[in-house]
Order: C-alpha cells, then structure tokens, then sequence
C-alpha cells in the first residue's frame, strides 16, 4: 500500500495523544487542587452509599499511582463513573447527549461547508470586484460574530417563526411520525443555522485563497492554452486541487465544533454534549465532565487523525 | 537572473524594507485602515469611558429593562442602568482581558517558538510535541473545567486565556526563526563569534517582529472571543462587567422575552466590532508578509484590448 | 500566399500592484511562413514570452493589449477570449518551461493528452486512449507509462509529455518557451532533437522563444531579438549570427561562451535592462551600447530595413563587422 508507513505513523501519533489526553484528563480532575472527586464533601447532596460506592469506585484510600491504573483500567471497559447528578453511568448520558448533539452540529456544518465553498469559488472567480468584496466583507462579518450572540440575535428575529428552544416539543404528547419529524426539523432549525453562520466565513476565506492560490499554477495556463472554457477550467483543475487544504481543514475543525457547540446548546437549551458540559460545571458534577471532557478531546484527536488520512489519499504527491 | 516560470510574475514596486513595514501596510490597504479605525475609536471609548460615559455604572436611572429614547439612546439594561454607559465601562475591561491574556499567550508562545526554531534539534522535537498536545485538547471545554475549579476571577480568566492560546503563536514563530536562521547575516554573526543572546536581540527578533504582531492582534480577537464565552457560560469575574457580562446578565434576567433587545444586541455588536477590526489588521499584515507572488491567470475578468497605438509595423 | 501568422504593432501592458503599468511589449511585430521555423530571443524580462503568450491570447486578467494577430489573414485578437479561444491547440500550441508545473500533478498525462483530444473531437473514450498512448511512444515514452503521474517522470521525460499533447490535435504552429531550459544538457539535446524532427515529420512551423543562443542557431531559420519589450533587430539566424547590425546583437551572441576557443575572454554586458514602467528617451539600449552617439539619447530609433530581409532599430548606418 502506498505509504503504509506513514499512515501507521500517524495513527501512532493519535494513539499516543489519546494515551496523554487521557493522563492529562487524570491529572486535572484527580490532582488539580480543589479537585471535588477527592473532596467528597463537595459533592452535593450525596448519600452515604454514594459515598462508599465512588470511594470504592475511584480507589480514594489508594495512592495516587494505583489511582491512575485504577483509572485506566475502567476507561477500557469503558465506564466513565457515575452522575452525581442523575446517578446513572456517564457513559450512558455522554452517549444520549451525543446522539442529541451529531444531527445539530452535522447540519451546521454542512451548510458551513456549502455556503462557504460557493462564496470562496465566487470571490476568487470574480477577483477585483465588487462582488468579491462584498462576499469577503460578508464572512468576515459572520466569522466575528460571537456565537452565542448570534444564536440571541436569532432568537430575536425569528421568535413566533421558529421554535427556539428544546429539541423538541415538550407538550406533543405520542406524536404521529411525520409530525415529530417536522417537530424536531423546526426545532433544529435556528441552532444549526447559528452554527454554519458562525463557521461559514472561515471557510470562504480559506476556499477564496485556496482557489486564488491554485489559479495562478502553471497547469492552469496550460489546461486554457488547450483551448478549454475558463468555467470548465475552474470545475475540472482548479477546483479539484484548491479543495484540498479545505477538505483536512474541514476535518480539522470537526473536533473544535463540537466545542464551540457548547454555546449553541445552551442559549438554545438543547440537549446535547455542550449543554452536559455546562451543566455539570455548575452542578459540579464531575465525573460527568470529566468523561465529556475526555470525549471531546479523543473526538478532537480523531479528527485530526481523519483529516492526515483525507489529505494522504487525495494528494497523491505525498508519498511519506 | 533565470526566466524560470512564466513571466506572469505579479510585477511590483522595489522591495520594502523592514523599518515602518507594519506603519506602511496599515496605510496602504484599505482593509487594514478601517480595522484600525475601529480599532482606535473603540480602545479610545473604553479608556475614556470614566470621563465620558453619559451615567454613573451604577446609578439606576430608569425601570429595568427600560425602552431606548432621547436621553437613552440604546435604553436600560436589567438594574436600570444606561447601556452606553454599561457599552464603555464594559468594553474597558474586555478590552483589558484581551490585551492581558494576549501578552501571556505572546510571552509563551514568542519565548517557545524562538527558543524552538533557533535552536532546533532536541530543544525543538520536545518543545514542539508539547505544543502539538496542547493543540489538540480543544481549548473551550478545557477553560471552561479551569475556570470552573480555579474559581472566577479576571486575574484567572486572563492566565486560563492566555495558556490556551500560545500554541498558534508557537508555531508561527517558530516557523519564521527557523527561515531567519539561515540567512547569511546570522550565521556570519555565529561564525564572528557572537553570543545567542546578541544574536536573537540583534538579528532575530526584528525579522520575526511583523509577524509577532499580526499574530498578536489575532490573538486578540480570540481572547475577547473567549473572555464572551467564558461569562456568559457564568464563569467569568462576577464583580466586574465585561461587555460578556452584560450579555450574560440580559440572558439570565430573560431579556429576550422581556422584548428588551437593546440589552442584547449593541454589546455584543460591539465585541463583533472589535474582533472584525482585530481580524482586519492582522489579516492584512499576515497578508502582505506572505504576499502572493503569482498573478492567477483566470478569472471571470479577461484581458483587455485597447484600439491599435501609432502606426502599426507592417512586415518586411 | 499569406503568412500563417502575422503579428502587427502588438503592444501588453501589465497593471502593477501598487498602480501604474509596466510596458512589458512595445510595438512588436513579425511573420511565419508554413514551416518556418523562428527564434524569439533575448535577456529574461525582454517580452519574449509575453508576446509568445499574446499571439495565443494567453494574458492574465491584469494585462491589456493592442495590435493584431493574424491566423491565415484573420484577426483573433479583435474579439478578446471568444475569437482566440478556437484556434487554441488546433492551430497554434505550446509547449512551456520544463521546469513548470505545466502537467496537472494530481492527473494521469495519458488523462490529459486524451482531454485535448476529446476537447476538439478528434477522437472520443478508448479511441482517444488508444491515440494518447501512440503519441506518446512516439516522443519516446512507453504507452504503459500514460496512468502515471506527472511527479513520477523525470523532467525530460515530462517535457516529452507535454509535446506529445502540445501536437495531439496537430496544430499548424507550436511554440516552444524555454524548452530547454532547466534540462540537463543530456536531454537537453535529446529534447532538440525530438523538436526538430517532429517539426519536419509534420510540417510544422516552430516558434523557439529562449535565451539560449546556440539552441537558436541550431534549430531556426529566421530570429526576432528582443530587448526592454521592442525588437532590437530581425533577420536570418545566419545574418544574426555572422553579421548582426544592432550592437545589441553582437553582444549577445559574442557573450556566448565558445567551447572551441577557450582563450577568448568571456563577455558581458555591463548594465541592466530599463524599467517598463515608466515612458523611455532615446533608444533602450543607449546606456549599455558600446556604439551610442548623440542622437541615441534623444530620438527612439524605429526599425528600418537594411536588405536581405533584416530589419533593425539602430541608428547606425552601416553593417557592423561581427
């Protein structure tokens, strides 16, 4: 296979950065001062079996070291704890929080990737126009927003039009299927719209410089010296290779929405990953944020791992 | 001189010099003038706010969640205070956290790129690795569990930011050191026998000075950026009002159903306001420290004929 | 009988980035008979590729231009991109600089020879595959290599690729910008050679656009020698190179290293070429000509006819011994 080394290198890496997001996840939740896990008392309204059971759970009478084996060892059979909060395995509310928080950001950023790939093809393409400034000034625009302003501002303008709160509709009892379908299409609506405004502009600019750069290659001189139409040019040549530091800047970012989610979820109270984050801030709940925070972090380095194997396959000038 | 390449080279003015680079850009494009301008009026505002806000920051002149008139231009927020006033105070101290969380950012950032791309080998792999964890952990959720066990405060808030953010600078820096390193001038200077110190000071950091600052003023936009973020996520100094703050407090009082949108639009357009210009000024510097040196030889505009000059060579 | 390409009073202008124009053509012309084959030599910055590229309405956006280029008597110029566009590598092709990105990386070369081929419908699908894989054996590289990508050939063997395309839809004149350039010598004369026997395989006309002046003597009949965007002096490569007229030509074929008499000191030409941007005095090579006189400083010497079919821009009456 062409360059197995350096995928394997790669995944090697992601391999490794896992293994220390996971001892940094350690270090800051167990060892950071002020660090509630240790201090049962901080734990709200805790009862005594509780107590026992996270005593027992995290190993508290051991020492640090045997904490952390401890630790890795539950990682692998995959349990994150329990909620102080609800008392349920976190692994069971990260994974309802994620299947809330996937359709929303994938949505967002699909319209990101779109709207953002037209404007930049429009702004190279039309270079020195008025055009061109105004689909810059635009992005640049949206790009400064603050997210969750923009998801308020939102708020505002379509009040009355769109839901803009929840996921769905608390008070539609056993709805038939296309009408909990329309409930939940509405209700994602204003969020991911949010989103991909917020992003849109990043990507636009990073397609316009990709498209300006790929435009002034040789090749391109070539392929209208042979006679093809400018348009045809842009479609089969340039576009093809301007895309390719977007598509491992797409994937790249992937991990930080998720992130920047959190914004989103809470001014729109929706029930996912950025809004468990939150709450389990100001509930102190934290072997709930701990395994978010260990979930965003692997999701960021997988990410970055897909966006290394995207740009090795698309590029076949790479060949370590 | 080789004809390598078409001579569709951009053709431009003689080379710039170094001195006034940043002064010069900032003239020159347009972009970078208005960014500057923003830029300028805001930091002017916030620092002259004691002197000029219209109301006292926490003298109530109104019912909350008053309506803009004549006196009120963008009315009262939800303690019945004057949102101009609340605008000017609170740019202040967002203005102050960017700036100081930035200044951390640099100061790790600069240090570790410099150190990383002058002197390379092992110091570099470790250093840079470092950098590559910290760029992986994604940066909000990691302020936002900071902040939440340190506690609020803006002397945290700002070493939190400021922590964050080193990583892009680190990198850019250290990129620019290491092509600065091989420039005759400096290994003439290494071969003449001058200490690192003297040459990092001399050589070094006037090259790397542009860039560090574009990368600054970014770096700005992202502090501000994140100081909005973080209180409005309730974490931020409870005893100061940030121009985030001011949004928070309109969004816990339920401002939005209130009707009340001028609590909530002009802070945050504001802080929009600022990172644009930020954003701006360091795009155009970015932009004409790396300026693009070929011209692309398509676009929707094609070359344009102009009617026949003189008398026309006729063949021979 | 007409000449297949005819340039007259063609003139380029570049926009420069912080304003103003660079006057990179000024008032070129020449013609190309059917199989003729024709240097355009001079210093890099000289025009030399500019006016190549203009005869196939190759300018960027930022360029303008004036004059005309005639195909078998007819203006393509005129109409901008829409009149030039068809007589693109149907009539007229290029080949550029070897060292160029010219072939599209991410590409197989058989895929875009086939892509000139389907373009101007002379062969579609496995019959376009099929004339893609003869073209390039017949510039030297196997049939099989046609799926490979333009990194994994050695830049002669890229160059071959690129004439192989340049003459797949058998174009009446090719233009060669510096093909050599950038080569080993090796294949540099490999490169030559191919060039030369093709052109007189296929009749074609060739216009060599290069620096390179024993390439010039080797492969044209007639030479056109730029200097600062103007023709300097137009005549047989012969004439240029045992009696050349203007002073500039003398100098840059005297500057030529000769291998057979390695006494002979080596030349240059003191000096550099005039900036294009701004309105010249005089004639452009006044400051490093080594036969200026008064009148050189003030009146811009237009070319004029000296016998024998060469044309040159000089005050200067009579022939210089070389």
């Amino acid at each position: 296979m062409r360059g197995a080394d350096y995928v394997l290198k790669r995944v090697a890496f992601a391999i490794v950065t896992v293994f220390v997001a996971v001892t940094i996840n350690f270090a800051l939740f167990r060892l950071a001062p002020g660090s509630a896990v240790t201090n049962l008392s901080r734990v709200p309204h805790a009862t005594q079996e509780l107590r026992q059971e996270l005593r027992k759970q995290f190993g508290l009478d051991k020492s640090k070291g045997a904490q952390y084996v401890i630790y890795l060892k539950q990682l692998l059979h995959g349990n994150l704890g329990i909620s102080f909060e609800n008392e349920q395995p976190v692994a069971t509310n990260l994974r309802v929080a994620l299947i809330n928080t996937l359709p929303m950001v994938t949505l967002g950023t699909l319209f990101a990737i779109v709207i953002g790939t037209l404007t930049g093809v429009i702004a190279a393409w039309r270079r020195g126009t008025p055009t061109e400034a105004l689909t810059v000034s635009s992005a640049l625009s949206f790009y400064s927003m603050p997210t969750h302003w923009l998801g308020l501002m939102l708020i505002i303008i379509f009040a009355g039009v769109l839901p803009t709160g929840g996921m769905t509709n608390e008070f539609l009892l056993n709805p038939p299927f296309w009408t909990h379908v329309k409930d939940l299409a509405t209700h994602i609506t204003l969020p991911s719209l949010t989103l991909g405004l917020v992003l849109y502009g990043e990507y636009t600019l990073i397609v316009r410089s990709a498209m300006l750069e790929t435009l002034g290659e040789d090749y391109i001189l070539t392929a209208r010296a042979k006679g093809l139409r400018p348009w045809t040019i842009v479609r089969r040549h340039a576009l093809r290779n301007a895309m390719l530091p977007v598509a491992t800047l797409v994937a790249l970012s992937l991990g930080y929405i998720v992130a920047g989610a959190i914004l989103i979820e809470t001014v729109f109270s929706w029930p996912g990953i950025g809004r468990a984050v939150y709450e389990a801030v100001l509930q102190r709940d934290y072997p709930m944020l701990q395994g978010a925070f260990l979930l965003l972090t692997i999701s960021v380095v997988l990410c970055n791992l897909a966006a290394d194997l995207l740009y090795f396959k698309l590029d076949p000038r790479i060949t370590e | 001189m080789t004809a390598s390449g078409m001579m569709i080279e951009a053709p431009s003015a003689p080379a710039q010099t170094r001195r006034g680079f940043v002064l010069r850009t900032l003239r020159r494009k347009p972009a970078a003038t208005i960014g500057l301008v923003i830029l300028v009026l805001v930091t002017l505002t916030a620092v002259l706010a004691p002197v000029i806000a219209p109301y006292g920051l926490h003298t109530q002149v109104g019912p909350v969640f008053g309506s803009p008139s004549w006196s009120h231009p963008l009315g009262l927020d939800d303690g019945g205070i004057d949102m101009v006033t609340l605008l000017m105070w609170g740019a202040r101290i967002s203005l102050v956290v960017g700036f100081a969380a930035t200044l951390v950012s640099m100061a790790i950032g600069g240090t570790i790129g410099v150190l990383a791309g002058y002197f390379g080998g092992a110091v570099d792999t470790v250093l840079m690795r470092i950098t590559d964890y910290f760029l992986v952990v994604p940066d909000v959720p990691l302020m936002i569990v900071v902040a939440a066990i340190w506690g609020p405060s803006l002397f945290h808030i700002v070493i939190v930011i400021g922590i964050l953010l080193w990583t892009g600078t680190a990198r850019v820096i250290r990129a620019q050191v290491k092509s600065v390193r091989e420039r005759v001038y400096v290994k003439r200077a290494r071969a003449l026998g001058a200490g690192h110190t003297r040459i990092v000071v001399r050589h070094v950091l006037p090259q790397v000075a542009p860039l560090l600052i574009a990368n600054t003023v970014l770096t700005v936009a992202v502090a501000i950026f994140d100081e909005t973020a973080l209180s409005f996520l309730g974490l931020g100094d409870p005893s100061r009002i940030s121009l985030g703050k001011v949004i928070e407090n309109a969004f816990e009082r339920a401002a939005i159903s209130s009707g009340a949108w001028w609590a909530i639009v002009p802070p945050g357009a504001v802080v929009a306001l600022i990172i644009l210009g930020c954003s701006l000024v360091g795009g155009a510097l970015e932009d004409a420290l790396n300026p693009r040196l070929r011209v692309a030889h398509l676009s929707a505009r094609t070359f344009r004929l102009r009617p026949l000059v003189g008398r026309s060579e006729g063949a021979l | 009988m007409t000449p297949l390409l005819q340039v007259e009073g063609l003139h380029v202008w570049f926009d420069l980035a912080g304003g103003g124009e660079l006057h990179a053509v000024q008032d070129v012309g020449f013609t190309l008979e059917p199989g003729e084959r024709l240097g355009l030599v001079g210093e890099s910055g000289c025009g030399k590729t500019t006016t190549a590229l203009a005869i196939m309405g190759l300018l960027p956006p930022t360029a303008s231009a004036a004059g005309r280029v005639l195909f078998d008597g007819k203006d393509v110029l005129a109409g901008g991109e829409a009149t030039i566009r068809p007589h693109r590598w149907v009539d007229v092709a290029i080949v550029f600089q070897g060292a160029m990105n010219a072939l599209n990386p991410v590409r197989p070369i058989g895929s875009q020879i086939v892509e000139a081929l389907e373009l101007h419908d002379v062969a579609r699908g496995a019959a376009a595959r099929a004339r893609a894989g003869e073209l390039l054996e017949s510039v030297g590289i196997p049939a099989r290599r046609a799926d490979r990508f333009p990194h994994e050939l050695s830049g002669g063997m890229r160059q071959r690729a690129a004439i192989a395309m340049a003459l797949s839809c058998e174009p009446k004149v090719l233009i060669a910008d510096e093909p050599t350039t950038a080569l080993d010598v090796m294949v540099q004369a490999q490169i030559l050679e191919l060039l030369d026997g093709l052109c007189r395989e296929f009749g074609l006309a060739l216009i060599l656009v290069t620096h390179d002046l024993p390439v010039v003597a080797q492969l044209c009949d007639r030479g056109v020698v730029m200097y600062a965007g103007r023709i300097a002096e137009r005549a047989a490569v012969d004439e240029l190179y045992h009696r050349p007229h203007h002073p500039y030509t003398r100098l840059l074929f005297a500057a030529t290293p000769d291998l057979d008499d390695l006494d002979q000191p080596i030349i240059s030409i003191p000096g550099a070429p005039p900036r294009l941007d701004r309105p010249l005095d005089g004639c452009p090579f006044r400051p490093r000509c080594d036969r200026a006189f008064e009148r050189c400083a003030v009146e811009r010497p237009e070319l004029r006819g000296f016998g024998d079919g060469r044309t040159a821009a000089c005050h200067l009456d009579s022939l210089v011994p070389a």
